[in-house]
């Protein structure tokens, strides 16, 4: 029982981070855009990821209730050692959400208030963006310690230090390469494509750097997880992977197969989640006392059948209805080549 | 502010916040629905434009929802975790549900905005009816969990801790269909009123009546049925409180002494120390036959529970009474509507009355969460775990809820600033009869 709930966890974040994150780095990528194709650029993003971002956002809750249904001591460690960082990450979550439909939506379309939305969208992308891989980083960094007592070392050390913010910086680059070459394929206008093709290729770069610095920050730290990444061979392998698909991926960038850059750019990053998952497991997070496993952590049998069947019952329902909407939007020839102006549904 | 008072407080803050979003993302859908319908049927293009208008009302104030949803989710953690260690596990099923019915409606609502031209247009407008089927269904869900902090279910309460849980018995614990009834026809009442209002308004300024005098009759046909089933359920339900949380019945009343034949009490400010309520209307017997279907039955009163258990009477009675205030206001709107409507046509007083009217379902619905969850303290979950054994042990909780209490205002006055704006662009493009 408690492998299936394992797997859609797995399986939720790995989702949330590909597709949640290339609306993420979306809203990055406007923080610094060029001023001429600006307008442009934020109609691509509106038509992308408008049908798709409620969806996206999912995977984050779906991630939350498995957790409090199914491993209630992992959800109360974290919610009450991560205060600061989860609610930081919440702050974001509302700004972004709002301010992106409030920028699609507002009656009356003028330069000033949809840059304010835009300045808020973005900056609060970047924002949200930095605290779930500090959260993330957190996690494994090893700080969370559940018998502190006083407040610095109880609900501040356990999200400060060099992991948790390269890896804030880490996920910052992962959303910002994943949306620019997911965005290559959602415009027909070829500078604005040359345009996410170039940030494609350098926050590619950049992923593979931060990525680098992550491990140096676990290094220096002296981290539990590095040694046990080291002794995984799949995990050394996951990442290995992960690099050598960046000569795939501008080959396939080169030749405008929008689909198969996208299906690349997601294994690539789901290669990373994983290689991680691998060192992780079945730990959930460490602490000074040693790793928490999702195993010490589980709910009685009775709860956690039920949520198996929920979990089941539900994909059921929500992936080809996920999947229908991908098809509509994302995935047909048409939807990929066709003008978006058209259907603004305004 | 101490930090349990914080909690509470953000808690009370960020569900009010949620909870008015929640109610029109479960309910405008279908009003919407109803216009697409009409409009697929009969191709009238006040039909499409009404779609189109309302539309955007639900695109707006779903994302205010949804975020306000999520908070809420990571709140129940953040501030209450000495609850969710013992509750998660056991009320996880209606959560669990919540987020498959929560899911569905992120994409349906996806295919909905953006689907237009996409796709076979009974497909679409399917879509926009399953925006309001799911969110329907995630409000029967939440509100079962609620409902379990009322009437606990589903397992033994051993040395303080759960064993032997049973989910299934949880999720369908006693307080479940009446709170869940009671809750879903709030909504569509208080929803039904606020679109009403809005589009009175529209109409009294004169503005494309056709599509104004459609969207008005659509959205008083949901307000006046579900105002006039509403005293029905509330009955039901507070013959369910009667039985399982008789203090909190106690204090909604400000019934004191336990007596036959007990009076109700109409308005009132209950003194707690002296145990009595000055000037109120006293009309005996009521509650005893509201309780328990019996004019002479006995009600137990507050003195007869220890004083520690007692919720804040003032507050729960206040709320009661403005709940049932309201409640019995909107039926009486109702049937004014239908006397007027059946005449053929509704006069400009009565206009006028609808905009006033317009926050009345909301200002209910808030009070009758009051009386739910202040009625049920001191416990969070209720005979079994104090509200002061669940917080946080993290402190400074104070700064969590300045935090979001900035955040909610801010976002309430932009909502209400992009309406404005809405409106006003309804007003000016409408009489032309041009909808982009």
């Amino acid at each position: 029982m408690i492998e299936i709930l394992l797997f859609f966890i797995a399986a939720s974040v790995l989702l949330y981070v590909v597709l949640g994150g290339a609306d993420y780095g979306a809203g990055i990528l406007e923080l610094v855009p060029i001023p001429y194709l600006q307008n442009k650029q934020r109609h691509v993003v509106n038509e992308a990821m408008g049908p798709v971002w409620e969806a996206n956002h999912m995977w984050l809750i779906l991630v939350v209730v498995i957790l409090f249904v199914g491993f209630p001591g992992i959800f109360n460690i974290v919610m009450i050692h991560l205060h600061i960082p989860v609610v930081a990450l919440l702050v974001g979550i509302v700004a972004r959400g709002t301010a992106f439909t409030f920028r699609h939506y507002d009656a009356i379309h003028e330069p000033k208030s949809q840059n304010v939305y835009s300045l808020i969208f973005s900056l609060s992308s970047l924002w949200t963006t930095f605290w779930l891989g500090v959260l993330a980083g957190s996690l494994f960094q090893g700080r969370i310690d559940p018998t502190a007592k006083d407040f610095v070392n109880a609900y501040v050390a356990p999200w400060t230090g060099f992991v948790p913010f390269t890896m804030g910086i880490f996920t910052i680059c992962i959303c910002t390469f994943l949306a620019s070459v997911y965005l290559v394929g959602e415009t027909q206008d070829s500078e604005l494509k040359k345009y996410f093709w170039r940030r494609g290729f350098a926050y590619n770069i950049a992923v593979i750097i931060t990525g680098g610095l992550v491990f140096l920050a676990a290094y220096l730290e002296d981290s539990a997880f590095l040694k046990e990444f080291l002794n995984h061979p799949l995990s050394i392998a996951c990442v290995v992977a992960a690099t050598l698909l960046f000569f795939l991926l501008w080959q396939l960038l080169k030749r405008n197969q929008p689909l198969l850059v996208r299906l690349t750019a997601a294994a690539q990053v789901s290669l990373i989640i994983l290689g991680w998952y691998f060192a992780m497991a079945p730990a959930a997070l460490s602490t000074p006392q040693g790793p928490v496993s999702f195993y010490d952590a589980a709910a009685p049998a009775a709860a956690l059948r039920q949520l198996t069947y929920a979990l089941c019952v539900g994909s059921v329902l929500i992936f080809p209805s996920l999947f229908y909407l991908l098809k509509v939007f994302k995935l047909s020839s048409k939807s990929l080549q066709s003008d978006s102006a058209k259907n603004d549904g305004k | 502010m101490d930090d349990l008072l914080a909690a509470r407080s953000t808690m009370a803050f960020s569900l009010g916040f949620h909870i008015i979003f929640a109610a029109i993302g479960m309910v405008m859908p279908f009003m919407m629905a109803m216009a697409h319908f009409l409009y697929l049927k009969k191709n009238r293009q006040e039909d499409l434009e009404l779609t189109k208008l309302w539309m955007k009302g639900v695109a707006i104030l779903f994302a205010v929802g949804a975020v306000s949803g999520t908070v809420l989710s990571f709140e129940l953690g953040l501030l209450w975790p000495g609850f969710m260690k013992h509750a998660g596990p056991i009320i996880g099923m209606p959560f669990s549900w919540e987020g498959t019915a929560f899911f569905l409606e992120a994409i349906a609502i996806g295919l909905f905005l953006y689907g237009w031209n996409r796709m076979n247009k009974w497909v679409h407008w399917f879509a926009g009816f399953v925006v309001g089927l799911s969110g329907f269904a995630s409000g029967i869900f939440v509100v079962a969990a609620n409902s379990w902090m009322n009437t606990p279910a589903g397992f033994d309460w051993v040395n303080g801790q759960a064993v032997n849980i049973d989910p299934v018995a949880a999720m369908f614990n006693k307080a479940w269909l009446h709170q869940t009834m009671h809750m879903q026809v709030a909504a569509i009442q208080a929803v039904g009123f606020a679109v009403a209002g809005l589009h009175a308004l529209l109409l009294l300024k004169g503005s494309h009546s056709a599509l104004h005098a459609r969207a008005l009759k659509i959205a008083m046909v949901f307000a006046t049925v579900a105002s006039l089933i509403q005293p029905m359920v509330g009955h039901f339900a507070a013959q369910k409180v009667a039985e399982y949380q008789p203090v909190k019945l106690a204090a909604m009343e400000a019934h004191f002494k336990t007596e036959a034949r007990a009076p109700i009490i109409l308005g009132g400010i209950p003194d707690v120390e002296t145990g009595e309520v000055h000037g109120a209307i006293k009309i005996p017997g009521v509650l005893s036959f509201l309780a328990f279907n019996d004019f002479n039955a006995t009600v137990k009163g507050l003195h007869d529970f220890p004083r520690e258990e007692w919720p804040p009477v003032l507050i729960v009675h206040i709320a009661f009474q403005i709940m049932v205030g309201l409640g019995s206001l909107m039926i009486v709107l109702g049937l004014v509507y239908i006397f007027l409507a059946r005449r053929g046509g509704l006069p400009k007083w009565f206009l006028k009355v609808l905009v006033v009217s317009t926050p009345l379902g909301f200002i209910a619905i808030e009070a009758g969460w009051v009386v739910t969850e202040v009625g049920r303290q001191p416990w969070i979950v209720y005979g079994i775990m104090k509200t002061k054994d669940a917080v946080t042990p993290m402190p400074g909780v104070q700064f969590h809820f300045y935090l979001f209490v900035a955040l909610y205002l801010f976002l309430s006055f932009v909502t209400a600033w992009l309406f404005r704006r809405q409106v006003q662009v309804a007003e000016n493009n409408m009489h032309k009869g041009a909808v982009k």
